[in-house]
């Protein structure tokens, strides 16, 4: 079974002017591949990105994600759908500021409701240690390093182990060694936990290091 | 406690200065809501007391006829022309002459608080060289203190000695005042048909009303009936109360079953009285109800901007899978908050309003204070309003962050 599973995307923008960013996108993910989207500014990357992650509904075409048809789904179902299925990082880590770091990474395993709050606290805290964040778990998020928000946001997306883990220029923000710290992390998930993995770069060396790379030029894909 | 609230909890208080001035907007609504409705209440018992020292809730006295009897019955032949002129309406009959019988069965009445009777006339008073023209009326001291609280009005003397004197007489202040007489000192009385007699001043009375003070004058009713040479039973007339002044009309209506003389309910007479009443209540609540609104403006304000400040993380909320009902419930929990808090502490606030105007000096009818009322119902109402209002004022900005398009938002 595919991760994901898409077919003749097309996509416009109507404001200002009529544009069409997407062109009939069709392709396959599979299970635990680490993919990465890249291509040039204004390509369309990041807004397939904001397809596959069911944000965004306003498209013709046809999206399944692990098997389940979302086109067509509500808002409300897509939002829980999201809960479940899909974590995310992004490109300006995007934590809540006035929370614990603690407190960042449980918000969607407490949201979701299927665990305790003491097992879920648990995981959050080892998940913490794996990232090396120890010792920094109570202070506020916005307290932190770039770095390290960027470490806690992977925490985040991972906390309710999502089948598929989406990033928008997760290491856009970061020096080489946090780089290198994020995406072997990314490498370790994708192989060990058989997490999917896609990323939006501009980073070539990040692409290069894929599995495989999509490749974006004026709305159409040249490379797959 | 679920996710939502505890969402809720943070936003409130990471910025306590805001949470402060939105409870304190709410607050002062209340309070104010309190304040007013209690002390316009205090404003309407005291009208309605002032109005009422001297007036009955229903009032029998013995009215011109309004139908006039044709003198000579209409010819039915069309042949004869009827001429008549000048044809008066004359009152056969003055006062009521059995007053005492209609007294006891109004008593029978469970409706009915108090009867008095009254014997009024119009008399001459004089002392030496001055003199002038006063109302007398002749009282039954007992009960019209029952109607009337008229000792609480007595200034100097006392009411019960009428009963005890048959030449005492109690003048208003404004009255003695113009006739230049003390307590104490003799007047003379003239009636219109030209009957004499000399009475002392046992007392002076202050109703409040300069106009009533100035013409006003008390002797005992068996004074007054010998004065005027009538018979025992004799009143101009019988004042009625009520338990309940504001059922006076329709006690009235019963009344006109019972006897033939006129009936007037005190709203017949005085509908300035119930129409200013009516208008005091209606600016109270008119006054009262913008303070909350504006105060719910403040909280529209302050949750728009919590909005417009938090719309990333309500981005990032929806990105890990959060929806519209979420959100919304996190920021009216915060506004219900806000509401709850700002409700409770306003009540407190208000009843200390309340409770300061109590104490303030202030010299009116029978009161040293302004007047105030201690009513649930104003608490109850100024809660709920409060509450309701929070809600809308929170509803509207809630609903605009459910909205929130998360993709807009974190694409920058």
């Amino acid at each position: 079974m595919n991760a994901i599973s898409i077919q003749n995307i097309n996509k416009h923008f109507y404001d200002p002017v009529e544009f069409q960013v997407l062109k009939d996108i069709s392709f396959d993910v599979k299970k635990g591949e680490f993919v990465s989207i890249i291509g040039k500014s204004g390509s369309g990357k990041s807004t397939l990105l904001y397809l596959l992650s069911t944000m965004d509904t306003k498209y013709n075409g046809n999206i399944a994600i692990n098997g389940t048809q979302v086109t067509g789904l509500s808002q409300n179902e897509l939002a829980k759908f999201r809960n479940e299925q899909i974590g995310f990082v992004f490109q300006f880590h995007f934590l809540l500021p006035e929370f614990t770091v603690l407190d960042n990474v449980m918000l969607p395993a407490l949201k979701l409701n299927k665990r305790t709050k003491d097992e879920i606290e648990a995981e959050a805290i080892e998940s913490l240690h794996l990232l090396g964040l120890k010792g920094n778990e109570l202070k506020k998020a916005s307290k932190i390093s770039g770095g390290q928000q960027q470490r806690v946001a992977i925490a985040r997306a991972l906390i309710n182990s999502p089948s598929i883990i989406m990033g928008d220029e997760p290491t856009g923000n970061l020096d080489s060694k946090n780089t290198n710290i994020v995406f072997d992390v990314f490498k370790e998930l994708a192989k060990e936990r058989g997490q999917t993995i896609i990323a939006v770069t501009h980073d070539d060396e990040f692409a290069d290091n894929c599995d495989r790379i999509i490749e974006l030029s004026d709305g159409k894909l040249i490379r797959q | 406690m679920n996710t939502n609230q505890k969402i809720a909890k943070v936003h409130l208080t990471s910025r306590f200065r805001q949470l402060l001035v939105a409870i304190l907007s709410v607050c002062f609504g209340i309070s104010m809501y309190i304040a007013m409705n209690s002390f316009m209440a205090g404003v309407n018992n005291i009208q309605t007391e002032i109005t009422f020292s001297s007036m009955s809730h229903i009032k029998i006295y013995n009215d011109l006829s309004e139908e006039i009897t044709p003198i000579i019955p209409i010819p039915k032949n069309s042949n004869t022309v009827l001429m008549v002129n000048n044809a008066r309406n004359i009152q056969y009959t003055q006062g009521i002459k059995n007053a005492d019988a209609i007294k006891n069965e109004l008593l029978n009445l469970p409706e009915i608080k108090g009867v008095a009777l009254q014997l009024n006339e119009k008399i001459f008073i004089r002392n030496g060289v001055s003199n002038t023209s006063a109302s007398l009326s002749g009282i039954e001291t007992v009960n019209e203190n029952k109607l009337f609280e008229t000792a609480k009005y007595i200034v100097e003397g006392n009411l019960s000695e009428l009963d005890k004197r048959s030449d005492g007489i109690i003048l208003g202040v404004g009255l003695a005042q113009t006739i230049g007489v003390k307590t104490g000192n003799t007047i003379s009385v003239s009636t219109s048909e030209g009957i004499s007699k000399t009475f002392k001043i046992i007392g002076l009375l202050e109703s409040g009303s300069k106009g009533a003070d100035r013409t006003r004058a008390l002797i005992s009713i068996q004074t007054a009936r010998q004065l005027f040479s009538k018979n025992k039973s004799y009143a101009t007339d019988i004042l009625v109360n009520t338990y309940d002044y504001n059922n006076a009309s329709e006690v009235a209506e019963k009344v006109r079953k019972l006897t033939d003389y006129k009936v007037e309910s005190w709203q017949e007479g005085n509908g300035q009285l119930v129409s200013s009443s009516l208008l005091r209540d209606i600016l109270a609540i008119a006054v009262s109800l913008t303070i909350l609104i504006v105060a719910g403006f403040g909280i529209y304000n302050i949750m728009n901007m919590t909005v417009n400040e938090k719309i990333k993380e309500i981005a990032i909320l929806k990105a890990m899978g959060f929806n519209g009902k979420d959100v919304i419930e996190i920021f009216l929990t915060q506004s219900v908050a806000i509401g709850l808090i700002g409700g409770l502490v306003g009540l407190f606030l208000g009843n200390m309003i309340v409770q300061m105007l109590d104490i303030v000096p202030f010299k009116i009818a029978s009161h040293n204070t302004l007047p105030v009322v201690y009513n649930a119902k104003d608490y109850i109402l100024a809660f709920s309003f409060g509450t309701i209002i929070t809600l809308i004022a929170g509803y509207l900005p809630s609903r605009k962050a459910s909205k929130v398009d998360p993709v807009e938002i974190l694409r920058g």
